[in-house]
């Protein structure tokens, strides 16, 4: 069996986002988005039943590379990603687009992401890679049963169904499903010596453009900070005045 | 512009979401019908003023990929330009199918658009809600996500009036389906939620909570943190991978105020928040906000409503 798992490697998030024309500025170090340790998390506990094969496949600037090495880290074999100037800024078809012909380089079976990134967060690409590669799309995965089939629990609206994995499609992992693993030392030596490749664009077939043309960003105002009070023991009577001043009793 | 409503049922009636598309698209004067994919037998879904059409599928099948090349269909033939859903799960699934379709990437997390010159202009968040993002579409499609509470729902009465399209089944079948029980006020219509975070501690602490929500006749909600602890179920978690509120009040006990919460509560009209430590970012959205103890301050509350 071949596993691709999608990752993507984005700014760490502990520092603020900036923009340049309305594209995220990416340092050079960038980390591995934690949505996609669930992804990684359920190729591999398919990996330990099925030996197969868990390739990491990546699209945008590679820099240091960190965000890949820490998904090797967790076990995958090894990473293949594009990285080309042309690509800045691309809209979520575009970008599936990449992944799907990615997956079809490496004749994945099976190819696994996380719901939606953090950075984007459109939560559209494994949707249209599995309508690119043209197999089902298993969505918003948040559990798996590895036995005589390989059982998948969606989340849906009303609360869960199950379905059982066929041989082909694409899978995407909501977070919280699966506890991904933390590497040890040796994982995190381990991981030195995978190879990382990268593909060049022109090899793809790209067929989708963009459609999105970008006109303005702004951070979100959300100081509207009011009142803060120390509770010193009657702090709970301001909440009940406030209630009643608003009505709810 | 010839626009398409791809519509949801919740409660054998159309979803608030598809109702608040609606009235943006009313307000807005489009030319619209309305899609409508559900498993229902004869759901209360059919519009005086608007076509309607019911896809009805199977839900013992994982179909959304044949719903969506029916859909597909539909769009060409009408010559339809503009396409919009929920950001619900299975208008994610079906628009991204459609996309991939009409080769034109869709906008996630749209919270307003627009239309001049015949193009489809829009706000949507990234990052987690962090900023907005403003496009102009220039394909001759546009697909459009739009975020729960964006817009104000339409009125409408709903009647049984409508064509139904049958879909086939994939070669997927689904099994165990398993419903959430729902009892009580519902986080998405209640004016008052009540959210839990790590900060109460324990798991039957939550219990104050209960007793609380009784008292204010309030929805419960909670953090992904406690939901992932298992002391409520994912039906209750309010965030960007969970439900978006908009209460009058909303009333965040112990939870420390991540993006990722903020996006789900942040247009509440007014918020409370109680957390023992002064820094915590819930504070900055928080109009009213107590540094405290939330098992000293909630019984305290409990007893004097
Ligand atoms: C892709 C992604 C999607 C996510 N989606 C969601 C989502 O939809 N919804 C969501 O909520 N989160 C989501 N998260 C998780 C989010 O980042 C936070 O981890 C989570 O919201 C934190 O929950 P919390 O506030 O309960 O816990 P914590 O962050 O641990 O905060 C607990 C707070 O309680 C306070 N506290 C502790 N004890 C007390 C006490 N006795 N009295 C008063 N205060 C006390 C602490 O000061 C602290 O501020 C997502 C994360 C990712 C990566």
């Amino acid at each position: 069996m071949k596993i691709a798992v999608c990752a993507k490697q984005i700014p760490d998030p502990a520092n603020e986002v900036t923009y340049s024309d309305g594209i995220i500025n990416r340092p050079d170090e960038q980390v591995l988005d934690d949505t996609d340790r669930y992804g990684i998390e359920v190729a591999l506990q398919l990996k330990e039943k099925f030996d197969a094969e868990v390739t990491i496949i990546s699209m945008g600037p590679a820099g240091t590379q960190k965000g890949l090495q820490q998904a090797l880290q967790m076990g995958a074999d090894k990473a293949i990603y594009v990285d080309d100037d042309s690509l800045k800024g691309s809209n979520s078809l575009k970008t599936a687009n990449v992944l799907s012909e990615l997956a079809k380089s490496l004749t994945a079976d099976i190819v696994i992401f996380g719901t939606e990134s953090t950075d984007g967060y459109s939560g559209t690409v494994p949707q249209q890679v599995s309508r690119f590669l043209d197999v089902e799309c298993i969505s918003y995965v948040k559990g798996l049963e590895v036995g005589d089939n390989i059982t998948l629990t969606r989340q849906t609206v009303e609360g869960s169904e199950k379905v059982n994995m066929p041989e082909k499609c694409v899978i995407s992992v909501t977070a919280g499903g699966v506890e991904p693993r933390y590497p040890n030392f040796k994982d995190i030596m381990a991981a030195k010596s995978k190879p990382i490749e990268q593909i060049s664009l022109g090899d793809l077939n790209i067929v989708s453009e963009q459609n999105v043309e970008f006109l303005n960003v702004d951070t979100v105002e959300s100081s509207k900070a009011g009142e803060k009070i120390i509770d010193e023991g009657e702090a709970y009577q301001e909440i009940v005045n406030k209630l009643r001043e608003l009505k709810v009793i | 512009m010839k626009t398409l409503i791809i519509g949801e049922i919740i409660n054998n009636n159309l979803s608030s979401g598809t109702l608040e598309i609606l009235g943006k698209a009313k307000s807005m004067e489009l030319e619209t019908q309305v899609i409508t994919v559900g498993s229902d037998d004869t759901p209360t879904i059919g519009l005086n003023e608007t076509k309607q059409t019911y896809i009805k599928r199977s839900n013992s099948s994982l179909n959304f990929s044949k719903v969506a090349s029916k859909i597909t269909e539909i769009i060409k033939n009408e010559d339809i330009k503009l396409i919009l859903g929920s950001s619900t799960y299975m208008c994610r699934d079906l628009i991204s199918f459609i996309s991939v379709d009409l080769n034109s990437s869709p906008i996630s997390n749209v919270i307003d658009f627009d239309l001049h010159d015949g193009k489809i202009s829009t706000v949507n968040s990234i990052n987690g809600g962090e900023s907005l993002y403003k496009a102009k579409i220039n394909s001759d499609h546009s697909l459009l996500l739009i975020r729960p509470k964006a817009f104000d729902p339409a009125e409408v009465e709903l009647n049984t009036d409508y064509e139904t399209i049958d879909v086939d089944n994939s070669d997927i079948e689904v099994f165990d389906i398993y419903i959430e029980e729902k009892s009580g006020p519902q986080l998405e219509d209640s004016k008052v939620v009540i959210s839990a975070g790590r900060g109460m501690v324990d798991k039957e602490n939550l219990e104050m909570i209960v007793t609380l929500a009784t008292k204010l006749n309030a929805a419960i909600g909670g953090t992904r943190a406690i939901v992932d602890a298992g002391w409520m179920p994912y039906s209750q978690q309010v965030g960007q991978t969970g439900k978006t509120v908009k209460p009058d009040v909303y009333i965040a006990c112990g939870i420390s105020g991540a993006t990722q919460h903020q996006v789900g509560m942040k247009d509440s009209k007014y918020v409370i928040a109680i957390n023992k430590d002064e820094e915590a970012p819930i504070f900055q959205l928080a109009d009213l906000g107590i540094v405290g103890d939330t098992l000293s301050v909630i019984p305290k509350l409990n007893d004097n409503l």
